[in-house]
């Protein structure tokens, strides 16, 4: 992961998006964020350019963007930012990410099937008919946020932390969530079915009734 | 400035590799166990590695650097001198070192042990066990907790919201996510924090 500027603009505390140079390289020139660039249609044809022309993205920071109908197979995301970003009817198969950040990102109408995600932050995103059917989704991190009609079945959920989370119609369904923690999570209809729920973490230190203790920290009998 | 990222299988914590691609040096935050990748990384890319920094002194955070001591001299910064005894470089309270071209601020905040520090090197914080994605580290007393949460309100919770967090445990976050949703520290209430959308909008 690369150092991540910030805007030039000195009063503003957003990350600036990446420079580009005259091949279509990323480089380490300081730049504006997204609300003070002065041509942000130019910078967004050369972030959707150069995704598309790369299948390795290393340290690329488009925070703020939107993506509309893009296809994402098999592209490999290294500590890239993606936060506060909006991911409208997003596909792939088999992409994969590392050490990237989707914080406070929206994704809607997404199909991410079999991707491999991997030490990825997704805290605060919200999630809506998206789906990650089949992936491996090991020590990520979606504390907060809220998915609705949304499928992680058959995926690889292992270390990661949902707490805080606002789980609506989404299914976890024949996943590993050993060691998985859903620490005071918000659920409606929402499926663990043929999962290792036993694995996971539902209660932070058990259940009132197993501690002996109540709310209130009378005993319970 | 790159960072790479390490699991250590044998206590799940997390070690990081930062590299300065310019001047091919490179430190180490945590060698909780030094692996044949991690040696693989150093040595493919040519990078001299110059300093080790230990968030605190535990096992899992610790054991690697008696492997990394046979094969490089790096300089290596603790808050506990017992870390690597006379080699120890002990830090103390809050400052930077400068080290591989990069400049590494340092910040005391006990709590978890009374020897934790936090490292910040560009925009990234590295939290040891101060604090992981929704959780802080566990303490042995409530007075440590008392301690270590207005600690991580003071000094990290101060820095940008963009800020990444690497933990020494634990998938990365990011100060915003913290400030709302860790389990400990609410800083808002729930309903600010995750807006409830009525089901028939959907």
């Amino acid at each position: 992961m690369y150092t991540l500027n910030k805007c030039l603009v000195h009063s503003c505390k957003n990350l600036a998006l990446s420079t580009f140079d005259e091949d279509g390289n990323i480089t380490d020139k300081q730049n504006y964020c997204l609300d003070h660039i002065p041509d942000p249609g130019k910078v967004k044809e050369q972030i959707y350019n150069y995704i598309k022309t790369h299948d390795v993205i290393v340290g690329l920071n488009t925070a703020g963007i939107t993506f509309a109908d893009i296809d994402l197979t098999d592209k490999r995301f290294y500590g890239c930012n993606f936060q506060h970003c909006t991911f409208t009817n997003l596909h792939s198969n088999g992409l994969r990410s590392r050490m990237s950040m989707f914080d406070f990102a929206v994704f809607s109408d997404c199909t991410l099937l079999n991707c491999n995600m991997q030490f990825t932050s997704f805290g605060g995103c919200t999630f809506s008919h998206t789906l990650f059917t089949g992936s491996d989704m090991v020590q990520n991190n979606f504390n907060g946020m809220q998915s609705f009609q949304s499928s992680f079945d058959d995926s690889d959920l292992y270390n990661s932390r949902f707490i805080r989370a606002r789980l609506v119609n989404t299914s976890f369904r024949n996943c590993n969530i050993k060691k998985t923690m859903f620490l005071d999570c918000r659920q409606e209809n929402v499926s663990f079915k043929m999962s290792n729920t036993r694995e996971a973490v539902f209660d932070r230190g058990g259940s009132a009734l197993f501690q002996g203790v109540d709310q209130t920290g009378g005993a319970v009998f | 400035m790159k960072i790479y990222f390490h699991l250590n299988l044998s206590g799940f914590s997390n070690c990081y590799v930062i590299a300065n691609e310019v001047i091919k040096e490179a430190v180490i935050i945590d060698p909780g166990q030094i692996t044949e990748e991690i040696i693989d990384k150093i040595e493919s890319d040519s990078y001299k590695l110059t300093g080790v920094f230990i968030t605190h002194n535990h096992g899992s955070h610790v054991h690697g650097l008696k492997t990394l001591r046979k094969i490089y001299t790096p300089k290596i910064y603790a808050a506990d001198w017992e870390v690597a005894g006379n080699d120890t470089n002990v830090i103390t309270g809050d400052g930077k070192v400068r080290i591989a071209g990069l400049t590494v601020r340092y910040m005391a905040l006990p709590g978890h042990t009374a020897d934790s520090m936090v490292y910040k090197i560009g925009n990234v914080i590295f939290t040891g066990d101060t604090l992981s994605a929704g959780k802080i580290g566990t303490t042995n007393s409530k007075y440590s907790e008392f301690i270590l949460r207005n600690n991580i309100e003071r000094k990290i919770f101060s820095q940008q919201d963009a800020t990444v967090i690497m933990p020494g445990h634990g998938p990365p976050s990011c100060v915003g996510v913290e400030k709302l949703f860790n389990l400990d520290i609410a800083h808002v209430s729930e309903k600010e924090a995750v807006p409830v959308i009525p089901l028939s909008d959907k």
